[in-house]
């Protein structure tokens, strides 16, 4: 422990991390928006939502069609843009620890991270700016998925516009004698930067047509494909896709498998013999992860909002478990993880990795044993995920049993570094 | 912590205002999955007609073999009168679409005869479904076989509550018995319109006549088929009459007939065949499958 809190002491005076963590503390409160709207309007508004379907929102609220559009319109602008934030924050940051020109630094790398996710295959489309032709940004990239990128971008560009700036500023003085024009100051590294970036960006168009991000992304992906059974590498799976969550580089494996052909087999099985057990497919991804290592969302992150209700003294850290507890019943939880942050913070690595992994030894085991039957009837994404185990097998007391061993589990894995953070910050930032 | 207590009341409240609807959101959606799941496995259940044995189909087995190059196999019920079941043949494995023939040892035309077939089919199906476990299924009748199926699936089918019909083809089907009369209603006719509100909503019936002269194909009379209107009309989904023509028209050839195993083909086994085979109806009478009687003000 006493190691690791070095470790973190000595990362966190770090310039890049100390940009990094303040980049996403600016970001925190749009992000906090969205994350609550998102919990109206996913786990509400929308037909697949855990609390539209058991409250028969459809039956009492009038126009839902209209609300959720309104839910719809504000996400799209907020949720949708999220990374181009980012990367304006992460720059801003840096240049203004550079003692550079901040807001010009932020926008040139906002503006090059957007660079990197135009849709180049779409600019040769004669229907480009039509209302049916093609969107001309990769836009999944510009959400969510795209922070990991965001904060590369700027960083890279945050450093390199400083020092040209200053550079470019120094020689213009020695050589012509007088000083360069602000205007001269920010346009020339500007123009420089987005004809790297852009040349980035075409030329990994050639490569596929989803961008950086997605390159990153199917690489990924493919080792989600064809899981299979097997317990140890649903684990390493589980346990690599938490640690890219962690970097940002957020759902590179999308867990929520309700539709896969395993979990299709599973419920054609409990239809015919009325409950799972037995089933086909007893261990996958879908009847692990899902059900018992997704409280909240990836990490397990609705037992780190119990573990600093119990055990952080951060104002911080309290104020912002308190604010995005609604979000992370249901799943979601983004702002947590941008807002403490969870993201690039050594110390909450550990858990963030650990828990999920040992609740789903837990589950493989005890499914393993007939403890419990798997999970075989689809649950809304949105379901608060004490719940998912406990609806998934048909109401089965057993398996909301072990749900709430996991939760307790996973709180009792975070305590002791949520303790350990408390003495993060000194005296200045206790409660 | 002063206010402590109501706080952990507001939380029990919270998790009891969560559970609780879950639970009935959850007893609800598996009710549903149950009802919308569909096994594999889709029999064609078919019943041959007055003085028919079991092998009554033989010949148009063969030619839908022939003709669709899929091996469907063939199992073969004989009911006797005491109820017991005798079984020939089987389904193989993996076959989905297999034939059942169900059979009467008491195969005798008539009113009565014809009720007790109907209670027999019911013997037989339930000890299918139990067997084979499938939840859906259509059904081709020849003749009286048309008449016990449409009484099964008034009187029996709507207790068996795992179990929905798809598809009804009815060749040659006598509603009305023999008689050609258009007013008088003979009792099985009435037996099946007093009992048409128990038919499935979601049928889809198809009623084929042969006509060898313009009134009958030899022994039934086209008129008694057309009182089938009566039952199927705005009861199912969807009620087609079709009137076949030509060679092989008589009464008993008409399983046989090659324009009717091409229907049974289009409809009862779902093929897509090539343009210049298959049937397009005329007029079909049709009905919103979805509206329920009660709500279009139906008594």
């Amino acid at each position: 422990m006493r190691v690791l809190w070095r470790l973190n002491q000595r990362i966190n005076q770090w310039r890049a991390m100390r940009a990094i963590t303040e980049a996403l503390r600016v970001a925190y409160p749009f992000i906090l928006v969205m994350a609550l709207l998102d919990f109206l309007g996913q786990g509400w508004l929308t037909k697949t939502g855990f609390f539209y379907q058991i409250y028969h929102v459809k039956q009492w609220l009038p126009a839902v069609d209209l609300w959720q559009q309104l839910v719809q319109a504000i996400g799209i602008v907020i949720n949708g843009l999220v990374a181009v934030m980012v990367a304006f924050t992460t720059g801003h940051y840096l240049a203004r620890t550079y003692q550079s020109d901040a807001l010009a630094v932020g926008m040139t790398s906002a503006l090059a991270f957007l660079t990197l996710n135009v849709n180049y295959m779409a600019l040769g489309d004669p229907n480009r700016n039509s209302a049916t032709g093609p969107s001309q940004f990769i836009e999944g990239n510009l959400g969510p998925q795209g922070i990991f990128l965001a904060i590369v971008v700027g960083l890279v560009v945050g450093w390199l516009a400083s020092h040209m700036m200053k550079n470019l500023g120094r020689w213009w003085l020695a050589h012509r004698q007088t000083p360069l024009s602000w205007t001269g100051r920010i346009a020339m590294p500007l123009s420089l930067i987005l004809l790297v970036t852009v040349s980035i960006g075409y030329a990994l168009s050639w490569l596929n047509t989803g961008g950086l991000n997605t390159l990153v992304y199917l690489t990924f992906q493919a080792l989600n494909t064809n899981l299979g059974h097997h317990g140890l590498r649903i684990l390493a799976v589980t346990a690599i896709s938490n640690g890219l969550w962690w970097l940002g580089l957020i759902g590179p494996i999308d867990v929520a498998g309700n539709s896969s052909v395993t979990s299709l087999q599973n419920l054609a099985y409990a239809i015919q013999h009325g409950s799972g057990w037995g089933a086909p497919h007893p261990i996958t991804l879908h009847t692990l992860g899902d059900a018992y290592a997704n409280f909240g969302g990836a990490g397990m992150t609705l037992a780190l909002i119990i573990a600093i209700g119990i055990g952080s003294h951060q104002a911080r850290y309290r104020r912002v478990a308190g604010q995005t507890l609604l979000p992370n019943l249901v799943n979601l939880n983004e702002a947590t993880l941008l807002g403490l942050p969870v993201l690039f913070n050594p110390i909450l690595l550990i858990p963030f990795v650990l828990a999920p992994a040992v609740n789903i030894a837990v589950a493989w085991t005890a499914i393993s044993w007939k403890l419990v039957p798997p999970i075989v009837y689809p649950v809304p994404r949105t379901t608060p995920g004490p719940l998912v185990a406990f609806l998934g097998t048909g109401g089965d007391w057993r398996a909301l049993v072990l749900s709430l061993v996991c939760l307790t589990l996973s709180v009792l894995i975070y305590l002791p570094f949520v303790r350990l953070l408390n003495l993060q910050g000194g005296v200045d930032h206790a409660a | 912590m002063r206010h402590s207590w109501w706080r952990w009341l507001v939380l029990a409240i919270v998790i009891v205002a969560v559970f609780v609807p879950s639970q009935a959101w959850l007893s609800k959606r598996i009710s549903q999955y149950k009802s919308d799941y569909r096994t594999p496995l889709n029999p064609i259940i078919m019943v041959p007609g007055s003085s028919a044995s079991q092998d009554r189909f033989d010949t148009l087995i063969t030619q839908l073999r022939q003709e669709t190059k899929v091996p469907h196999s063939v199992l073969k019920v004989k009911v006797m009168e005491d109820g017991q079941l005798s079984y020939t043949g089987s389904i193989k494995r993996g076959d989905n679409q297999p034939f059942i023939v169900i059979a009467f040892e008491n195969n005798r035309d008539g009113y009565t005869n014809i009720v007790k077939q109907a209670a027999w089919l019911n013997l037989a199906f339930k000890d299918l479904v139990k067997t084979y476990r499938f939840n859906h299924f259509s059904a081709l009748g020849h003749s009286n076989g048309g008449l016990a199926l449409s009484l099964f699936m008034e009187n029996y089918l709507p207790q068996i509550k795992s179990v929905t019909a798809d598809k009804l083809m009815t060749i040659a089907t006598p509603y009305n018995m023999e008689s050609t009369s258009t007013t008088t209603q003979t009792a099985i006719l009435k037996d099946l319109i007093n009992g048409r509100k128990n038919l499935p909503k979601n049928l889809i019936v198809y009623s084929v006549a042969g006509s060898e002269t313009y009134s009958s194909d030899g022994t039934v009379p086209a008129n008694s088929v057309n009182q089938g209107k009566y039952v199927f009309q705005n009861q199912v989904a969807h009620y087609t009459q079709i009137t076949v023509t030509g060679d092989n028209t008589t009464h008993s050839d008409l399983p046989q007939n090659r324009q009717i195993v091409l229907l049974i083909r289009q409809y009862i086994l779902q093929e897509v065949l090539p343009a210049k085979d298959r049937y397009t109806p005329p007029t079909k009478q049709s009905r919103n499958a979805n509206s329920d009687p009660g709500e279009t003000g139906l008594p």
